[in-house]
């Protein structure tokens, strides 16, 4: 009996001093360090980055106030040297925690982001964010409404900008590199103030450019076949019953041997929902258009 | 030995070995759960409390040589010394605080410059629930607004002054959650000051001042009360009684009365109001 008592006695002290031991050393590892100053209350942890995914693989994430890039769904970012408010600045009141549409190219060779603050820049990176290059695009420093980056090919690429709004009257403009981003020159312009509605290229010879956001009532839609040294409005050929319903030209395709548009009902249409578009084509290099069919918002090409 | 002596002395050797194992499922509760207990401390008074019972038994049952014995409480002594430095020289900031009427207990703890905010279980065992937004420096005061709602009153690091609610019931059915706000729905009154919950807010009046918070600075804990927040500071919170009477088809309070408690360091008197 008495043997039986101090051996389980001596047993539990042996095992408590163990477990002292361990206690003392899990709060250690969870009582605050006194060496290390607590951070300002104000200042978050940053949070593990969370692409925003512009492919399977390639995204970005304005977190944290900057703009990083990854070409690994995440594993792997890479930080833009820019501000991230002189990607937002100018007539835009958008969310800021996503880039705007267009603004920007982010692709298997190219990373390119448009900045609007003073001089219009593109920063550009070809090789996956090893290096940044800056090339001015325009100046001056209007207050940029829209904007627009795209290219085509690793050489031919445009910008389009407009800006300084009043009412329902800008300036916009184009701009053209060949040698890839390096430099830009300002087209011509088709010499309306209409607010400009989107514009695109098709090739390195023929684009678009298309105005009217507020209460458009017709297509005023403009093409060059010179690379933006002149313009000229194209026409188009709306049957009586698409009169003031197909009102603003999106971005022209090439199909087959032609060119095709889609025009939409602008943002007052009530034609069918308002979503059906209209198809135009071209077989005169844009310049005429005329009546195709009727596509269904879940039709689209 | 007498039957009665044993009997005493095994009694005492049982308890003993009870909190013991008590202690290991702690430690197994803690590896498998994150269970902790409710104070830290509690460790250490557990075992104070196993070498006084063995020490006890140990002498009720046992008739031993002098120095034996010297040497048995002499370890003992030691053991219970170590315990009590280690209660002393407790590394983390808690702040524990049990209910007027005994039934719920406030437990937040400071741990890796994170105050956390943990639930009880069966009293002496705890579990993390949530992280409070700012982190204490220091100075905090707890007042039991009700039974089941404790108002921790704390200053962050850049002095701001902040409130978290620990809430431990439920006015409605207790099935469903409700939205204190609304069910604070209209005027409430009180002797000096009174508030009004209307669609923009919350208005209160106490002693000639009137303020209103809208519905973004009012700040939900549970199903019991609301921070009413400006500026990102806490002014005031409302806590519904004991005797709220809830209509639980409007979940708005019809009868019985709300707490109205000013956030500040000082003593400051919690302020009942009723319809």
């Amino acid at each position: 009996m008495k043997k039986l008592f101090f051996i389980v006695s001596s047993l539990v002290a042996v095992i408590l001093v163990i477990s002292i031991i361990n206690y003392e050393r899990s709060l250690k590892d969870s009582s605050p360090s006194k060496n290390i100053v607590n951070p300002p209350v104000s200042e978050q942890k940053p949070a593990p980055l969370q692409p925003i995914p512009v492919t399977d693989r390639i995204g970005y994430t304005l977190q944290n106030n900057e703009l990083n890039i990854t070409y690994d769904n995440g594993i792997n970012w890479v930080t833009v040297p820019v501000v991230v408010d002189h990607l937002f600045s100018g007539e835009y009141n958008g969310n800021k925690t996503e880039l705007i549409p267009d603004s920007f190219i982010l692709s298997d060779k190219s990373a390119a982001f448009l900045t609007t603050i003073g001089p219009i820049k593109l920063i550009a990176s070809l090789d996956n964010g090893a290096t940044w290059q800056e090339s001015i695009v325009y100046e001056n420093a209007p207050a940029i409404r829209f904007r627009k980056v795209d290219f085509l090919n690793d050489q031919f690429g445009y910008v389009i900008l407009s800006g300084d709004r009043t009412m329902s009257q800008e300036w916009s403009s184009i701009f053209i590199t060949n040698d890839g981003g390096n430099s830009f020159r300002e087209a011509s312009s088709p010499g309306t103030t209409r607010l400009i509605y989107n514009g695109s290229f098709v090739n390195e010879k023929i684009g678009f450019l298309s105005y009217g956001v507020i209460n458009p009532e017709e297509p005023d839609f403009y093409v060059t076949t010179d690379a933006g040294y002149s313009w000229n409005q194209a026409s188009f050929t709306i049957p009586e019953k698409y009169h003031k319903v197909f009102v603003t030209a999106e971005e022209p395709y090439k199909e087959g041997d032609h060119l095709a548009v889609l025009l939409n009902q602008g943002p007052n249409g009530d034609y069918m929902g308002g979503k059906v578009k209209g198809k135009f084509i071209s077989f005169d290099q844009g310049l005429t258009w005329k009546f195709a069919s009727e596509v269904a918002p879940n039709d689209e090409p | 030995m007498t039957n009665r002596k044993k009997l005493v002395g095994l009694i005492l050797f049982v308890m003993a070995i009870g909190l013991f194992l008590l202690q290991m499922i702690y430690f197994y509760l803690h590896a498998k759960f994150f269970v902790e207990y409710s104070d830290n401390r509690l460790f250490y008074v557990f075992n104070i409390a196993i070498a006084l019972l063995f020490g006890l038994s140990m002498i009720v049952l046992f008739n031993m040589k002098r120095t034996a014995k010297i040497i048995s409480i002499f370890m003992l002594l030691l053991f219970i010394l170590i315990n009590s430095t280690l209660i002393f020289k407790h590394p983390i900031p808690q702040i524990v605080s049990v209910s007027p009427d005994f039934k719920n207990i406030f437990v937040v703890k400071e741990i890796r410059g994170e105050a956390r905010y943990y639930r009880t279980y069966y009293g002496i065992f705890a579990r993390q629930k949530e992280t409070l937004l700012y982190h204490l420096k220091g100075e905090y005061k707890i007042n039991w607004v009700t039974n089941d709602v404790a108002a921790l009153t704390y200053k962050a690091m850049d002095d701001s002054l902040h409130q978290f609610i620990g809430t431990y019931g439920d006015r409605g059915s207790g099935i469903s959650y409700y939205y204190v706000g609304s069910a604070l729905y209209g005027e409430w009154k009180g002797s000096n000051s009174s508030i009004s919950t209307h669609t923009e807010g919350i208005t209160v009046n106490h002693g000639g001042s009137k303020e209103t918070f809208n519905w973004d600075q009012i700040v939900q804990f549970g199903t019991l009360a609301v921070v009413l927040v400006d500026d990102h500071e806490a002014k005031w919170i409302i806590a519904l009684n004991d005797d709220f009477i809830m209509d639980s088809g409007s979940g708005i309070g019809v009868a019985g009365t709300i707490s109205l408690f000013q956030a500040s360091m000082e003593h400051k008197e919690i302020l009942i109001l009723k319809r």
